[in-house]
C-alpha cells in the first residue's frame, strides 16, 4: 500500500544563486495521500513546492516522480511527466470562459480525448458546468479555486500540487475548498499542499511535514501532529496551540 | 594646419552639441528610465524656436522677431520643456511603452509641421538668416570656429554641472529609487509621476536647448535636420556611453560622432559619388547592428553603471509572495 | 463632401488594420512594442516584388488576370513573401528579441526594435535605393458604383482579402487550441507554463501571423499606392495608434481601430489636406490615451 509517488531528496533551492530558501529538504509523497506542508512565515514552504513544479531554481538534490527523475524539468514539461501545479493566487486565465479554460488545459491531451475530460470535470463540479461561459475573472473566489484545481485534475495527473489553496478566501469557502480536496483525494489523486490554515489541513490530511528555515525538522501522522509540543514550538513561534493544553504553556507564552 | 584646428573646433563643437541633447536623454532615461524615442523632435522645437523668436522680421513668415540670440535659447528651453511636460503628463501614468509610442508620434508631429506649416517655418527650404554669435568673425573661419567652440563647451559645461548637481540631489535620488524599484514608484502614485514629469520636461528643455544652439551655429534649419536618425544617433551615444552617467553621455557622443563622421568621410573617399547616398545607408545598418549587439552584450554601456544584477519580474514577484506564507 | 472618402478610408483602414494585429499580437504575447513591425511590412513587399521579377524572368510576361492589374505571380510572390517575412521576424526574434526579452526592463526590447528597425530600413535603402517602385505601371478604370463612389477592381479584390485574412486570424484565435494558447499567454504567462502550453511554439506562431499580415499589407500598399524603404515606418504611428485604439491584444480591436483611422484619415485628406494625413493619427492616439487608455475592447492590466 505504502509505493511512493513523489520523493523529494536534499533539495538545495532559491531564486537567486547562493542564496537558497529551500536548505537541504526532503520529504515522500504516498500514493493516494494527502501530505500537508507547515512551517512558520518564511519557512520556504511555497519555495520548496515550486521547486518541486520547476518554477524555483534548484541547485542541489532531486524529486523523483515514480521513479523518474523529473528535478528541474521545465513547468510546461511538468505536467505532461504528471505532476500538477496550482498556484496560491492568478490561477486562472482571468478573461477566458471557465470551458476555455479548461479547453487550454486539455492541449497537453489526445485531442480526442478532452470532450470527455471535460464533462468529467463538470460532473465532478457542478458549480462549473452553471458557470461555463463566464468570465474565470468573475468566478467567486471559491469557484476560482475549483476551477484551477479542475484545471490540474482535468490532465489525470500522479500528484497534485496545491499552495495554500484556502488563502485568502471568506470561512464559508475555506471549508468548502478543504471538502473538495478531500472528496478528490476519494477519488485515487495524491495530493501535496502547503498550507497556513493548519487546522484544517491536517483534518483531512495523512502525514504532515513542518518545514522550518529551509528544512523539514518534523514528520507525523496529521492526527497526531497537532497535539505535539514541538511542533506548537517551531510552527507558531513558541505559543502554544491550544489555550486549554496545559502542558504546551511552560514551552510558549513568551512571545 | 590651420585647417586642421579650424576642422577640430568645428567637429568638436558639433559633437558637444549632441553632447547636450545626450545629457537630456540621459536625464529622462539614465535617470528616470523614461524612454524618449522622438527626441528629433524636440530638438527641432528648440531650433525652431529659437530661430523664430531671432531671425529678422520677414515679410513673407510669421516669424522673425529680431530678439537677441540669447532670449532665443530661453525661449527655446521653455518650449521645449513645457512640450515634453505635455508629453509626459499624457503618458505617464501608464505603461512607459504607451511613453515610447507617444514621442515617437511628437516626432512625426513636429516634422509634419516644419515640412508643411510654411509660414510659420518655411516648409522644406526651413530658416535662413538665422544670427549667428559672432557672426562678425565669419570672415576668418579659425576665429569663428573657435568662439563658438568656446561658447557651445561653457554652455555643455554648465548643463553638466547642472545635472551632475541634480543627480546627487534628493531630487535626483528620488528619479533614480523610481526607476529602480516601479512598485515604489506605482505605489508613491500622483507624486511619483509629478518626478518623472519634471525630470522628462528638464530633459525635454535641454534638448531644445541643443537644436537652438546648432541652429544659430549652422545659420539655417531645414525639416532634414530632425528625422528619426537624429534620435537613433543619440541614442546610440548614450547607450555607448552608458546610461546614467552624464560624464558617459558626453564622453559616448563625442565617440559616436567621431565614428560618424569618420566612416562619412571614408565613404565619400571610397565611393563614386552616385553610390553615396547607398553607401551612407550601410552607415546606418553599422550603427543599427553596433546598437543592437550593445544591447544584448552590455546592457548598461561601455562606460555605463555596473551592471545590476539580474531580476526577473516574475521571480521577484514571487519572492514577494513567499515572504508572505 | 464626397462619399468617397469611405472607400479609400476602408483601403488605407485594410491597410493598417492589418498591420496592427501583428503590433497588438506582439505587445500583448510577447510585452513590447516593436517599432520594426514596420520594417517587416517594407521587407515582406520588397520580398514579394523581388519573386513577381524572378517568376517574370522564368516566365516572361504574364497576363493578368482580369479586370485585375495583376496576375498569378503576384498571388505566389505574395505567400513566399509572407513566408519569407516570417521567417524574417524568427530570425531576429532568435538572434535579438528573445534575448531582450529576457532582460530586467521591458523596454531594452523596444529600444532593441528600434534599433533593428533602422538597420532593417537602412540596409532596404542600400539594396534597393530610396526610389519608389510599383508593382504594375497600369492605370485602372474606377467603376463608378453609386453616390459618387468610384472604386477599381485591385480595390474591391483587396478588400475581400483582408475580409477574408482578419476572419481566418480572429478564427484561429478563438477557436483552436493554439488560439486559446495565445490568448493564456497574454493574459498570465507563467500560468500558462503551468499548465503545459509550450510558450516557444506560442511565441513561434505569434511571430508568423503578425510578420505574415505585416506582408499583405505592405503588398497591399504597393500594388495600390507605392513601394519605398520608408513604406513600412510610415505606417507604425497609424499601426500603433490602432493597436492602442482597437484595445491591447484585441485582434477585432485592432482591425476597427486602423478602420476608425483610415476613415480619419480619408476625410482629414478631403477637408484639411493630404499634407496633414500623419497628424490624424497622433491626434486620435492622445485622445485614447487620455481619455480610455484602455481602448475600445480592451481590459485594464491585471
Amino acid at each position: 500500500m505504502n509505493e511512493t509517488v513523489l520523493v523529494v531528496s536534499d533539495l538545495e533551492a532559491g531564486y537567486e544563486p547562493g542564496v537558497p530558501i529551500v536548505r537541504g529538504a526532503s520529504i515522500t509523497v504516498n500514493k493516494g495521500e494527502i501530505v500537508v506542508v507547515l512551517g512558520p512565515n518564511g519557512a520556504g514552504k511555497s519555495s520548496l513546492i515550486k521547486a518541486v513544479a520547476g518554477l524555483v531554481p534548484i541547485s542541489r538534490g532531486k524529486v523523483l516522480l515514480d521513479g523518474q527523475d523529473i528535478t528541474a524539468a521545465p513547468a510546461h514539461i511538468m505536467i505532461r511527466l504528471g505532476l500538477a501545479f496550482v498556484p496560491q493566487t492568478e490561477n486562472v486565465f482571468p478573461r477566458m470562459s471557465v470551458e476555455d479554460n479548461l479547453k487550454v488545459a486539455c492541449g497537453i491531451l489526445e485531442r480526442r480525448l478532452a470532450p470527455a475530460r471535460i464533462e468529467e470535470m463538470y460532473a465532478a463540479f457542478p458549480d462549473l458546468l452553471r458557470q461555463r461561459r463566464t468570465r474565470a475573472g468573475n468566478l467567486s473566489g471559491g469557484q476560482r479555486q475549483m476551477l484551477a484545481v479542475a484545471r490540474a485534475l482535468i490532465v489525470h495527473p500522479k500528484v497534485l500540487v496545491l499552495d495554500e489553496p484556502s488563502a485568502g478566501l471568506s470561512p464559508k469557502f475555506v471549508s468548502m475548498v478543504f471538502e473538495m480536496l478531500s472528496d478528490i483525494r476519494k477519488s485515487g489523486v495524491t495530493i501535496l499542499l502547503v498550507e497556513q490554515n493548519a487546522k484544517a489541513a491536517l483534518a483531512i490530511g495523512d502525514r504532515a511535514y513542518v518545514l522550518v528555515e529551509g528544512k523539514e525538522r518534523h514528520e507525523a501522522a496529521a492526527s497526531t501532529l497537532w497535539d505535539d509540543p514541538v511542533i506548537a514550538e517551531l510552527y507558531l513561534g513558541q505559543r502554544p496551540l491550544r489555550k486549554d493544553s496545559a502542558r504546551h504553556t511552560e514551552t510558549g507564552g513568551a512571545a | 594646419m590651420i585647417d586642421l584646428v579650424g576642422y577640430g573646433a568645428f567637429f568638436l563643437t558639433t559633437a558637444l552639441i549632441f553632447s547636450l541633447v545626450t545629457l537630456g536623454l540621459n536625464l529622462q532615461w539614465g535617470l528616470t528610465g523614461l524612454f524618449n524615442v522622438g527626441l528629433a523632435g524636440f530638438v527641432a522645437i528648440g531650433a525652431y524656436t529659437s530661430a523664430l523668436l531671432t531671425t529678422p522680421d520677414d515679410p513673407a513668415g510669421l516669424g522673425g522677431l529680431g530678439l537677441p540670440i540669447l532670449v532665443g535659447w530661453l525661449g527655446a528651453m521653455l518650449v521645449g520643456g513645457v512640450a515634453a511636460a505635455l508629453t509626459g503628463i499624457a503618458t505617464l501614468r501608464l505603461r512607459s511603452d504607451y511613453l515610447a509610442i507617444t514621442t515617437f508620434g511628437v516626432a512625426v508631429v513636429v516634422q509634419l509641421v516644419a515640412l508643411n506649416a510654411q509660414k510659420l517655418t518655411g516648409g522644406p527650404f526651413g530658416i535662413g538668416f538665422i544670427p549667428r554669435p559672432f557672426g562678425g568673425l565669419a570672415e576668418t573661419p579659425l576665429l569663428f570656429n573657435l568662439s563658438n567652440l568656446a561658447i557651445v563647451s561653457a554652455v555643455t559645461l554648465a548643463a553638466y554641472l547642472a545635472l551632475e548637481h541634480l543627480t546627487r540631489s534628493p531630487w535626483g535620488r528620488v528619479l533614480k529609487a523610481l526607476r529602480e524599484d516601479e512598485r515604489a514608484a506605482i505605489s508613491l502614485g500622483k507624486s511619483a509621476r509629478f518626478y518623472r514629469v519634471q525630470a522628462f520636461a528638464v530633459g525635454g528643455a535641454i534638448m531644445a536647448l541643443a537644436g537652438a544652439l546648432q541652429a544659430h551655429f549652422i545659420g539655417f534649419i531645414a525639416p532634414d535636420n530632425y528625422l528619426s536618425i537624429l534620435t537613433f544617433q543619440v541614442w546610440v551615444m548614450l547607450i555607448v556611453g552608458g546610461s546614467g552617467s552624464n560624464a558617459g553621455a558626453i564622453a559616448g557622443s563625442v565617440l559616436v560622432w567621431a565614428i560618424w563622421a569618420g566612416s562619412g568621410t571614408l565613404t565619400s573617399v571610397l565611393f563614386a559619388p552616385e553610390q553615396q547616398a547607398r553607401a551612407a545607408s550601410l552607415q546606418i545598418v553599422a550603427i543599427g547592428v553596433m546598437l543592437c549587439v550593445i544591447l544584448l552584450v552590455r546592457p548598461n554601456g561601455l562606460f555605463g553603471e555596473r551592471p545590476r544584477r539580474a531580476r526577473f519580474g516574475k521571480l521577484t514577484k514571487s519572492t514577494a509572495s513567499e515572504s508572505g506564507s | 463632401m464626397s462619399l468617397q472618402f469611405v472607400v479609400d478610408g476602408l483601403l488605407t483602414g485594410s491597410m493598417i488594420g492589418l498591420g496592427a494585429i501583428g503590433v497588438t499580437l506582439t505587445y500583448s504575447i510577447l510585452r513590447f512594442s516593436n517599432f520594426a513591425h514596420g520594417d517587416f511590412m517594407a521587407w515582406g513587399t520588397y520580398a514579394t516584388l523581388t519573386v513577381v521579377g524572378a517568376i517574370a524572368a522564368m516566365f516572361g510576361k504574364v497576363a493578368p488576370i482580369a479586370p485585375l492589374s495583376f496576375g498569378w505571380p503576384l498571388i505566389v510572390a505574395l505567400v513566399v513573401g509572407a513566408a519569407f517575412t516570417a521567417l524574417l521576424a524568427l530570425l531576429l526574434d532568435k538572434v535579438l528579441f528573445s534575448r531582450l526579452r529576457k532582460q530586467e526592463q521591458a523596454i531594452i526590447a523596444v529600444m532593441g526594435s528600434f534599433g533593428a528597425s533602422m538597420a532593417l530600413r537602412s540596409l532596404l535603402e542600400f539594396i534597393f535605393t530610396s526610389r519608389p517602385t510599383y508593382f504594375s505601371r497600369a492605370i485602372q478604370i474606377a467603376m463608378p458604383v453609386g453616390f459618387g463612389i468610384r472604386i477599381t477592381p485591385d480595390q474591391i479584390a483587396l478588400l475581400i482579402l483582408t475580409a477574408a485574412l482578419v476572419l481566418a486570424v480572429h478564427l484561429l484565435t478563438t477557436r483552436t487550441q493554439t488560439g486559446r494558447s495565445m490568448q493564456a499567454m497574454s493574459q498570465n504567462p507563467a500560468l500558462a507554463r503551468i499548465a503545459g502550453i509550450d510558450v516557444a511554439s506560442v511565441v513561434r506562431v505569434t511571430w508568423v501571423i503578425g510578420a505574415a499580415l505585416a506582408c499583405v499589407a505592405g503588398v497591399m500598399i504597393g500594388v495600390l499606392v507605392q513601394i519605398r524603404p520608408l513604406m513600412g515606418f510610415d505606417m507604425l504611428l497609424p499601426m500603433f495608434a490602432a493597436a492602442i485604439l482597437g484595445g491591447i491584444g484585441s485582434i477585432p480591436g485592432a482591425v476597427l481601430g486602423g478602420l476608425i483611422i483610415g476613415l480619419a484619415e480619408a476625410g482629414a485628406v478631403q477637408l484639411i489636406g493630404a499634407e496633414w494625413r500623419a497628424a490624424v493619427s497622433f491626434i486620435i492616439l492622445m485622445a485614447v490615451l487620455i481619455v480610455r487608455p484602455i481602448g475600445l475592447f480592451g481590459v485594464r492590466e491585471r
